[in-house]
């Protein structure tokens, strides 16, 4: 069902989806661990709240960028992990390409406009 | 290409596995919650302060899970059930709206079903014969444009079949009508006089007992009935008996050897048939050997592989081979030919171009019903941007949006459609009677599968027509809902522009429908001014028929005729009583002569013909024919006197012209009277429809040409209150003859014109219910741009506007529309008018008078329709309206 997409959320939902395999990119993990990984190592800056996280793990994993599987968790209960695929890794350093040649972007602007 | 069928089977895999990954989704949000929480704890919270903070920091988690489920995009069905849930609910909010919209789609949608049923039963349904398609109508005709089509003689018929190489199976049929002896009382029964395998022909099985069989045919054979389904069960009750039962018929025991099902008959409708050897008309010597005496209709089946072209080509070779081989029956240069159409089209051929005006009036209807619960929806949009761009800041897609809306006019659809059928069904009688004026087809008309189809489609498609615009123009923008909030106002230009288009197609289509049904409306009432010839006030007429073997010489007929007039006449409120073979206007069939003058020899063949009518001496006075010149019949012209005739201004006109005809003679190469002197000229009347031109009339005396059918009564008080006067007199003369079709000749006249009567009421009504609609639509339009135009008003009349002005500035808006529509719709109107012609009499499609009389209604109803709101704008208070601003 092709929805027209918003160009913010677009954005919103693309930046969510680079850092997100790029957590995963470090070591597999379940939904919670990856949004307290993203605002810890943002010191809180990026808050990613579980109704964008849960259907973008879903999508990513339609896209087969990411696999998932049940394991036990820290606290000895049973958790879904998620982990980077090999389409992952490669969607991923296309992804932070982009971002940063953005990123280079707005800043070039920034500084000399 | 591989990751496109792998994400395929992903979603399969997800839409097949659904409970699971449900429980899975469960259970990985209450870990989610439960890990939050412990982290909350560990942070120094109490154990019941993590959780709640848990909970507000993840939001949702129903929200969480639609959002999930949206994602895994195939859970449609799911959706769907949430969306009519959801659609129930929030229509159950605004019962006034609904009711509204629901209504109005109720008339509409039952109109289509209605007019559908019939359409469908007639039109569309195959005939209920066996093979029907290869059923065809032979019709033998001449150049001449007074006789479009004369029938076959036993001659013809006997050599169609053995000549024709396309045709197979030729059967024959007429109706007469006869006395039928053995019930309660004496009955005139229409029978149906066909070959003995006429009901094999169109394979119809027998309901009760057999079908004909040919040894019935053979001469002496013992006469043999079979009954009409309606007849069986209106005369006998459905009795299951009735087969072996004996009636007394022309004189002979006639035994009921079966009962037809209940289809459809052709071409009339009959109560019982025999096959040809028991009419003592049909099996005359007389008849069977005379080749130009043509009374017979004849049917026919296409052999296997043959096309109805292939069979035209056939009959016209056949029929020019005939008229090489007697030349005494087929005038060279009288255009004789034969040829054939499908038994469907002659069923439904009179049906047809009715039926689809009224299929396209309704639609009509639809549509403009369509337009204006679209523009209901818009203003409900309006007042629920609120709430929709909410959900649409909330997560929710503009598919989902767009989907819900469709959701809910698809549901108020369902619900008008459902209406609409009980609707239909309860007016499904009338229907049925108006389209058995048409075909005998009538009968098969009823609300069944196909219709059932055609209903939900209608509904389904009309939900998805009103409701798609409102969607579309949903553009639920957080921001700007919550800036116009502000200035109460809503909706930007294109949801106005859309609001405007819809009431423009609304008036176009109105005023095409009002236009058909106006036309219809002046041609029946043209119909009605037509001056018939004759005066139909204070005459009763009543149908006769005499049984043919017990009055079978001339003059028994004559002094059953006498009699009958003399005791109806001796009553005072009489004035005066006739004869004649049958009732003006009463669907009686031309008896066409041939003749000639005397003084202008012409060849038998290339002879002219007449009308030729036999009436009793007071005829002309009964039923108010003018005498035009001459005298009528009187006393006199008396069996054996010296023949006279009296002709109209017609056949005196083509004949004589400014000759005086009286005095000349003319001959209808009969022996005994050889030559017919003219004493009178009367004039004309339209005896075979108003619509139909008078024809070239010759009039003989009832005393000289014994011979009659119906009986006329001028009344001096009102013409009912003779009829127990007339039933006794008949059954003085003779108990066992009946008397039936009692009606007044203004009856008769009136009757005449119901179909197109009927018609014209029936498009009157739709067009009617179109107007309320539409007035509806611009009044609510109008009133919503008013009520968000209040500001702008206020300010314009504390800048000094005066109230006229603003009146006029919201009477021009709702007017600019309306003529702009009015623009469209004749464009529509002359495109369409051609259709409608074959409907019109003495009025053209594009009759001028009519569209501009009702554009002039249209202005008007859509004027009021304007008034209110412009009125209430002029009455807006500067200073409320700024302060809310």
């Amino acid at each position: 069902m092709p929805e027209a997409k918003d160009p913010r959320s677009d954005l919103l939902q693309g930046t969510l989806d680079l850092l997100i395999l790029r957590t995963l990119a470090a070591a597999p993990m379940h939904g919670w661990g990856i949004s307290q990984r993203i605002q810890q190592v943002s010191d809180s800056v990026l808050v990613v709240n579980q109704g964008s996280l849960y259907p973008a793990l879903y999508r990513l994993e339609e896209e087969g960028w990411i696999a998932s599987e049940w394991g036990a968790s820290e606290n000895n209960r049973r958790a879904k992990f998620y982990r980077l695929t090999r389409n992952g890794e490669r969607q991923l350093e296309r992804e932070q390409e982009n971002w940063q040649r953005l990123a280079s972007a707005v800043f070039r602007v920034l500084e000399t406009a | 290409m591989a990751l496109t069928t792998r994400k395929l089977w992903f979603r399969l895999q997800s839409l097949r596995s659904r409970p699971r990954l449900e429980r899975e989704l469960d259970a990985e949000l209450a870990m989610h919650l439960e890990l939050e929480t412990e982290k909350n704890r560990k942070a120094g919270m109490s154990e019941e302060e993590a959780r709640r903070a848990a909970r507000i920091s993840l939001g949702g988690v129903d929200q969480t899970k639609e959002q999930v489920r949206d994602a895994w995009g195939a859970g449609a069905l799911e959706g769907l059930t949430q969306d009519v849930r959801y659609g129930l609910r929030s229509l159950r909010q605004t019962p006034a709206f609904t009711v509204a919209v629901v209504l109005t789609l109720a008339l509409g949608i039952g109109a289509n079903t209605a007019i559908f049923s019939v359409v469908n039963g007639v039109l569309l349904r195959p005939l209920p014969y066996g093979e029907p398609e290869r059923l065809v109508v032979l019709r033998q005709s001449l150049a001449q444009p007074a006789t479009p089509s004369i029938g076959f003689s036993e001659k013809e018929l006997v050599d169609y079949r053995a000549a024709s190489k396309t045709l197979e199976g030729l059967v024959e049929y007429h109706t007469m009508s006869f006395t039928l002896l053995g019930g309660a009382e004496a009955q005139r029964v229409q029978t149906g006089v066909v070959s003995p395998d006429f009901f094999d022909f169109l394979g119809v099985a027998p309901l009760l007992g057999r079908n004909f069989r040919a040894e019935d045919d053979l001469p002496g054979a013992d006469a043999v009935l079979m009954l009409s389904y309606d007849y069986w069960q209106r005369r006998h009750g459905g009795d299951p008996k009735v087969v072996g039962k004996v009636f007394q018929m022309n004189n002979r025991p006639h035994t009921v050897v079966g009962v037809l099902p209940n289809v459809p008959q052709f071409p009339n409708e009959n109560d019982v048939y025999m096959p040809s050897s028991a009419c003592p008309f049909r099996s005359s010597q007389r008849t069977r050997e005379n080749r130009a005496g043509r009374m017979l209709s004849v049917y026919g089946r296409l052999r296997p592989g043959t096309t109805l072209a292939q069979a035209r080509s056939d009959l016209a070779a056949v029929s020019s081979g005939l008229a090489a081989d007697h030349a005494d029956f087929y005038p060279r240069g009288s255009g004789f030919t034969a040829s054939a159409t499908s038994l469907g089209d002659e069923l439904t051929l009179r049906a047809r171009p009715t039926l689809l005006v009224l299929l396209g009036a309704v639609g009509c209807v639809l549509l403009i019903a369509c337009a204006n619960v679209a523009n209901l929806m818009l203003s409900r949009m309006l007042r629920r941007s609120r709430e929709l761009a909410m959900r649409a800041a909330l997560g929710a897609g503009r598919g989902r949006l767009v989907r819900q809306l469709l959701t809910e006019s698809t549901l108020l659809a369902l619900i008008g459609g459902v209406i609409g059928l009980a609707l239909a069904a309860a007016g499904l009688d009338l229907l049925v009677a108006f389209t058995a004026r048409f075909t005998t087809r009538a009968s098969e008309v009823g609300i069944d599968g196909p219709v059932l189809a055609f209903t939900l489609a209608v509904s389904v498609l009309t939900g998805m027509l009103f409701g798609a615009l409102p969607a579309l123009t949903a553009r639920p923008e957080l921001a700007e809902v919550m800036k116009e909030e502000s200035t109460r106002a809503g909706g930007g230009s294109h949801k106005r522009r859309a609001r405007s288009l819809l009431v423009v197609s609304q008036v176009a289509f109105s005023f095409m429908l009002l236009i058909a049904a106006g036309l219809m409306l002046r041609s029946f009432w043209k119909l009605q001014q037509v001056d018939p010839g004759f005066r139909t006030d204070n005459v009763l007429t009543a149908g006769v028929a005499l049984n043919w073997s017990k009055y079978d010489t001339d003059e028994k007929v004559r002094a059953f005729g006498d009699e009958l007039v003399r005791k109806v006449e001796a009553d005072p409120e009489v004035s005066s009583a006739a004869l004649s073979f049958g009732v003006p206007l009463g669907q009686s069939n031309a008896f066409n002569r041939r003749f000639q003058i005397e003084g202008r020899p012409v060849e038998q063949s290339a002879r002219p013909t007449l009308d030729y009518k036999v009436v009793s001496p007071r005829y002309f006075e009964t039923i108010g024919q003018r005498l035009v010149r001459g005298r009528a019949f009187e006393p006199k012209d008396e069996h054996g006197g010296a023949p006279v005739a009296v002709v109209n201004e017609s056949l005196a006109r083509h004949y004589w012209g400014n000759q005086d005809p009286i005095g000349q003679r003319v001959s209808f190469g009969d022996e005994e009277e050889p030559w017919v002197t003219i004493v009178g000229v009367v004039g004309d009347v339209r005896y075979y429809g108003l619509d139909r031109e008078p024809g070239q009339e010759l009039y003989r005396p009832f005393a000289q040409q014994p011979g009659w059918g119906a009986v006329l009564v001028r009344t001096r008080v009102e013409s009912s209150r003779v009829v127990a006067l007339l039933r006794r007199a008949v059954r003085e003369i003779d108990p066992e003859q009946p008397v039936d079709r009692i009606r007044p000749l203004s009856e008769v006249r009136s009757e005449s014109v119901a179909r197109p009567r009927v018609t014209a009421i029936l498009l009157g009504v739709f067009a009617l219910v179109a107007l309320v609609i539409t007035a509806a639509g611009i009044g609510g339009v109008l009133a919503l741009s008013v009520s968000q135009r209040t500001v702008e008003i206020g300010v314009r009349m504390a800048m000094g506007a005066e109230r006229s002005s603003v009146l006029r500035m919201i009477l021009e808006q709702g007017l600019g529309l309306v003529i702009g529509g009015l623009a469209l719709g004749l464009v529509g109107a002359v495109a369409l008018s051609r259709l409608i012609e074959r409907l019109l009499f003495g009025v053209p499609g594009t009759d001028p008078l009519t569209y501009l009389a009702v554009a002039l209604l249209l202005l008007g109803v859509a004027a009021i329709a304007c008034l209110l709101p412009a009125r209430r704008a002029a009455s807006v208070d500067p200073l409320v309206a700024l302060r809310h601003a």
